[in-house]
């Protein structure tokens, strides 16, 4: 009886030591990753620093429109958003990278399915930037043009215009996201549809002598100036 | 370059033309209503040269009569040639503000003549000056044939209230850049020598994409950079009939501005070594009596400056250094009968734009978008406080600006070179 139970201690222990012994590599290189990943993303934050600070990042970010970055964030200017965003991006890369390194299956399947969605996020900030950019390029065009045409609303139709642009660039963010795709469209839709609908009918009802005044004046005004000043 | 290139219809050119001592180049498209009395008259001017003058009609390929009007009118008078030039296609939203696609073309096409034909003298007129006299050839050619200039650069006399992107920006930066004190150097008509002819064609802005609208101000200064002998030749009015719908304002503005800034851009080297300026001579009187002024609402340019302001402050913000913005939000606020643009602000802001331009602190349609309700400013300061005013007070009123443009210089060269400084 006690030789049974000293050799199933034996064995218990022997499984555990080896089990142990498996596990313990894993461990070492769930460590050294996460090390090398965190001096990586040290590395990666300073030199984008340096980098975005050689090429006046700051200061063309806010020429197109990503000015705002700064702002939204824990960081002082757009270079340190996104130098803090690289360093985030290289620490949770190495985490899960370290994860895979304990050999387990879920933990594996896990950082393999972020892995694969880590294309959408991309894809989702690259249209996210091009159209907070476009939005102000846009925007500016409305505004600029709207002046020059003596519209009083220039800066509401500007507004108006840029939050247009924002809206569809996030919508096509969240898409690439792969999130609440049916209800995104339908919100889309009942919105703009809505919106389109109320303007015409208050154009159409409410407001027509007001908007044929307008377009009368602004058709009119540039000719006379045309006809009778050379500028030139 | 020079060929017949007629349909079958039009009459052959007039032969001998090779060895023409004075070239004159008209540009054309479907100008059949105005060519006939330009050509005649060009024919008349040219009359102390018939036995050695040359009228090229540069065309862009009219469809109407043109051709055999410009023929039927010089009627064997002197030597007539064509030099058909690719005129661009017509584009509603970006049609030059004088009204003919393929103008560079058509002055190429004119110069490339005159050089072929080892022309003493050149000249190039519009189809569509209604207002060309014969004497307006002499005046041209004279100064070369003369008295040795190379380029003769026309002065029309007009309104004060005329020309007013001329008065406040081309000709006091184009005299500040360049030291010479051409007053219309974006003028539409132009006589040139021998030895100009070569150095204009060898420059390198006639194939770019703003050639259309700066060839009239990028010759001038061409020769003006060049080194060559310059002067006037005084016209009288200059009236011509409109081709087709003309730009608005603004888009007329930024062609005509954009064109010298980009000339700024491409002549920083000359521009940057020239300190003060010279007169230069004018040749020819102009015609007694005065105009009718055109019908200008000061009040209504007044208003686009403060929409501007109110609109636009936060993009000239960018441009423009905060006491300027501070000047500007003063200058908004005050009523009409105190609205005055100080000569040096108006130096600052335009520098700031150049500066702004070269730099490419945004867009460069945004950028000359932004600056035209600020030209609005200044030309309601200028009606307003000129009301009344003869003509030798007007002069001196530009000449006052042209100082304040030569002084702000050194600022705009130490912008030029130093541009980290003077951002925000």
């Amino acid at each position: 009886m006690l030789v049974q139970v000293q050799r199933i201690m034996s064995q218990a222990t022997s499984r555990i030591v080896e089990s142990v012994a498996a596990f313990v590599p894993g461990i070492l290189a769930l460590v050294a990753v996460l090390a090398g990943s965190v001096i990586l993303a040290v590395v990666a934050r300073l030199v984008t620093m340096r980098a975005l600070g050689g090429v006046e990042f700051d200061r063309r970010a806010q020429q197109w429109g990503l000015g705002k970055l700064g702002e939204w964030s824990a960081a002082k200017s757009a270079s340190a958003f996104v130098a803090r965003t690289i360093q985030w991006t290289v620490l949770v890369g190495g985490l899960l990278v370290a994860m895979t390194a304990l050999d387990a299956a879920m933990p594996s399947r896990f950082a393999l399915s972020v892995f694969e969605y880590v294309p959408h996020v991309l894809a989702a900030l690259l249209v996210l930037a091009v159209g907070t950019a476009l939005a102000q390029f846009v925007a500016r065009a409305v505004l600029i043009g709207a002046v020059n045409m003596q519209i009083q609303s220039a800066r509401t139709l500007s507004l108006l215009v840029r939050w247009l642009v924002l809206i569809v660039a996030v919508s096509m963010a969240v898409e690439q996201l792969q999130i609440g795709r049916q209800i995104l469209v339908l919100a889309f839709g009942i919105l703009f549809g809505g919106v389109v609908l109320a303007t015409s009918l208050a154009v159409g009802l409410g407001a027509k002598d007001v908007v044929g005044r307008a377009i009368e004046r602004q058709l009119q005004r540039p000719r006379q100036e045309r006809d009778h000043l050379d500028h030139v | 370059m020079a060929s017949t290139g007629l349909s079958s219809s039009t009459p052959p050119d007039v032969a001998p033309a090779k060895g023409a001592a004075v070239v004159v180049g008209i540009a054309s498209h479907d100008d059949e209503a105005t060519i006939g009395t330009v050509a005649r008259h060009v024919s008349e001017g040219l009359y102390p040269h018939r036995s050695a003058g040359c009228i090229v009609i540069a065309d862009g390929g009219s469809t109407d009569r043109t051709l055999q009007r410009a023929y039927e009118a010089v009627a064997g008078a002197c030597a007539v040639v064509t030099a058909p030039y690719e005129r661009s296609a017509f584009e509603p939203l970006r049609s030059p503000y004088h009204g003919l696609p393929g103008r560079a073309a058509a002055i190429r096409a004119v110069l490339r003549t005159a050089r072929d034909r080892d022309a003493k003298a050149c000249a190039f007129v519009d189809a569509r000056v209604t207002s060309l006299a014969p004497e307006w050839l002499p005046r041209l050619i004279e100064p070369v044939f003369d008295h040795g200039y190379d380029y003769v650069s026309p002065y029309y006399v007009r309104h004060p209230h005329e020309g007013a992107i001329t008065k406040s920006i081309i000709y006091p930066m184009f005299r500040a850049l360049y030291g010479l004190r051409i007053r219309q150097p974006a003028a539409g008509e132009f006589g040139c020598s021998t030895r100009l002819i070569p150095h204009l064609l060898d420059q390198g802005f006639w194939d770019g994409e703003e050639a259309e609208t700066g060839i009239d101000l990028w010759l001038a200064s061409a020769a003006a950079a060049g080194g060559f002998r310059v002067c006037e030749a005084v016209l009288g009015c200059r009236t011509h009939a409109s081709r087709a719908e003309t730009p608005d304002l603004s888009t007329t503005f930024a062609q005509v501005v954009g064109a010298l800034f980009a000339d700024l851009e491409a002549r920083a080297e000359t521009w940057q070594r020239v300190r003060g300026s010279m007169a230069v001579p004018a040749f020819g009187l102009p015609p007694a009596g005065g105009m009718s002024p055109p019908p200008v609402d000061a009040e209504s340019m007044l208003d686009a400056f403060r929409l501007g302001f109110r609109a636009l402050r936060d993009v000239w913000a960018w441009i423009v250094l905060p006491r300027v913005i501070l000047e500007l939000k003063r200058l908004a606020e005050a009523p009409a009968e105190q609205f005055r643009l100080d000569d040096d602000l108006w130096a600052q802001i335009v520098y700031d734009f150049a500066l702004a331009y070269r730099a490419r602190s945004m867009p460069r349609e945004h950028l000359l978008g932004a600056l035209t309700p600020l030209y609005l400013g200044w030309l309601a300061a200028f009606v307003m406080g000129t009301s009344g005013w003869n003509q030798k007070d007007i002069d001196d009123r530009v000449e006052q600006l042209c100082v304040a443009f030569e002084t702000k210089k050194p600022y705009l060269i130490s912008g030029w070179r130093w541009p980290e400084r003077f951002r925000a």
